[in-house]
């Protein structure tokens, strides 16, 4: 579709105006162009010209590394098997965390004695980077399955719980005069306004908790793992192949896009009324 | 006077509809400062007439309006209905918002069916009485759209219809068109008119347009332009509609308030 655009644009530009040099220069899905070429031709000259010794691979030896680990077990596990374990860690600790935070967020916001028990304690450990509990998630849980998550519950639970709870401390109180005027009691406004206005806020708390997720489990993974994107990216360091922790940094990239935008499709499905912004 | 007691007026019987009765209201700013908003203001409307209450900001009208509205409680006196006093909002008064307030996760038909949905009005019933007020406000073909794709005009007509879909008895207007630009606004002066004429309600309109007033109102009740709010004096309207705002009788009038207030409308 935008490539169809910037076809047009430059066609017509052709026919009409021979020097054209400006416009072609101006037009934004060339400048794309220019941007992403740069940066790759920035990476291989620098990796090609050992800047950093052998210690920086360059884009087409990570093309290959990738294809390599498409088609052979590492670790006893394949690409497939490593991307499963991260992303099933971050769902797990993302739904366990958001199961529990959004409504007791929501509960928060509406009842000021749920706030009054539940703030205090929150105001004290939201400051805590969620990293900080790793050793102590070892030491309570060992080096298993459920360590890890426990991180991802810690990290992205502020998130969801404040994004929650400002979602409807926010709404506009003027609201809830129109369901009282129309009829309504207390339940009407809770379930026809408090709800509903503070979905997209409920949402943003959730991509912010997500990207979160993926850090946590990174951070949990290179502590320590026999499998996962985190497993990758450490071996690669301790092996010292480049080519193979860029190749995880790359991997966990795109696995974190796609469930973002998972998050997103789901976000559209219950918030068709959000006036959609493009290229956020 | 007694509720529901008709009063003489262009020789027809006319029962009074909704009655403040010496109201004030002060509200505590910062925990200690004192405001009074509105002071001793009576004010009788009857059944089916078009009032409009006229003052400058910040003169206690919207406060009043929402007094009336039941959504605030005055410090004395008292607001009655021919039924009883008012206790507290309900769907027999109809509030229009100047700033829409429309539910931005409805769509036009969601918004315009809320008062029925709230009131558990069966659906059947619910689909048509929302749709005879969404065609009445000029809407038709728009019910599925969302509040942010339509422009100021058009959410405030949604905002009239869902009010006017609740089947109050009283509708109450605060400042509605005050954020529509001038050839929106007049033009909603004129629909706001005809869908009067045609769905005779009682109406209270807030506005501090005097040309709105003019426009508008069959009776116009000024507010003084300073806190506390009391009502300055009353004039009657006995124009034909639908009115023109160059009408030399309506310049007339209009020279007339001005010259009643030292505040420019």
């Amino acid at each position: 579709m935008s490539s169809h655009i910037a076809n047009e644009t430059v066609g017509t530009i052709k026919e009409s105006r021979p020097l054209s040099a400006m416009l072609i220069l101006t037009n934004i899905y060339f400048l794309y162009g220019v941007s992403l070429l740069t940066f790759f031709v920035v990476w291989d000259r620098v990796a090609a010209l050992k800047v950093f010794d052998d210690s920086l691979a360059r884009p087409s030896e990570v093309v290959m590394q990738i294809k390599m680990l498409m088609s052979m077990k590492f670790g006893g596990t394949n690409l497939w098997g490593h991307i499963w374990a991260s992303t099933l860690r971050v769902i797990m600790g993302f739904s366990l965390a958001a199961v529990v935070a959004v409504p007791l967020g929501l509960f928060m916001a509406l009842n000021k004695y749920v706030n009054a028990i539940v703030k205090p304690l929150f105001d004290l450990l939201k400051p805590m980077p969620p990293i900080a509990w790793v050793s102590l998630a070892i030491l309570w849980f060992g080096v298993g399955e459920f360590a890890k998550i426990f991180i991802i519950i810690i990290g992205t639970f502020v998130p969801c719980l404040l994004n929650s709870y400002n979602g409807i401390r926010l709404v506009e109180p003027e609201l809830y005069d129109v369901v009282r005027v129309l009829g309504g009691n207390r339940k009407d406004e809770i379930f026809q306004v408090s709800f509903p206005a503070s979905f997209p806020s409920v949402f943003a708390g959730l991509q912010i908790s997500m990207s979160i997720a993926w850090t946590c489990v990174l951070a949990a993974e290179l502590m320590n793992a026999r499998d996962g994107i985190g497993f990758l990216i450490k071996r690669g360091m301790d092996t010292h192949q480049p080519a193979l922790v860029l190749s995880g940094m790359i991997l966990i990239a795109a696995a974190a896009w796609c469930t973002s935008q998972v998050l997103t499709l789901v976000e559209r499905k219950f918030c068709p009324w959000q006036r959609s912004i493009d290229n956020l | 006077m007694p509720l529901s007691s008709a009063i003489e007026g262009n020789g027809m019987e006319k029962l009074i509809k909704i009655e403040c009765n010496d109201i004030s209201k002060t509200f505590i700013q910062k925990g200690t400062v004192e405001v009074p908003v509105i002071k001793d203001v009576s004010l009788a409307v009857h059944e089916n007439e078009f009032l409009v209450i006229l003052g400058p900001g910040q003169c206690g009208k919207s406060t009043l309006l929402r007094i009336i509205a039941g959504l605030e409680v005055p410090d004395k006196g008292f607001v009655t209905m021919p039924d009883g006093p008012i206790v507290g909002p309900g769907p027999d008064r109809g509030l229009v918002f100047q700033g829409y307030m429309l539910f931005a996760w409805e769509t036009v038909f969601g918004n315009v069916e809320m008062g029925l949905k709230l009131r558990k009005v069966p659906k059947a019933e619910r689909r048509e009485i929302t749709m005879h007020y969404i065609n009445m406000v000029g809407l038709a073909g728009f019910e599925n759209h969302y509040p942010h794709q339509l422009s100021g005009g058009m959410k405030q007509r949604v905002g009239i219809a869902r009010a006017y879909a609740n089947s109050p008895e009283v509708m109450l207007m605060d400042e509605p068109f005050g954020q529509l630009d001038a050839q929106t606004r007049m033009f909603m002066q004129q629909e706001i008119t005809s869908i009067w004429e045609r769905e005779k309600r009682t109406i209270i309109f807030v506005t501090n347009n005097i040309d709105e007033a003019l426009f508008l109102g069959d009776r116009i009740v000024l507010m003084e332009g300073k806190l506390p709010g009391t009502i300055k004096e009353e004039f009657m309207v006995d124009l034909p509609r639908p009115r023109e705002h160059t009408d030399m009788e309506l310049l007339h009038m209009r020279e007339v308030i001005t010259e009643r207030t030292e505040l420019v409308l």
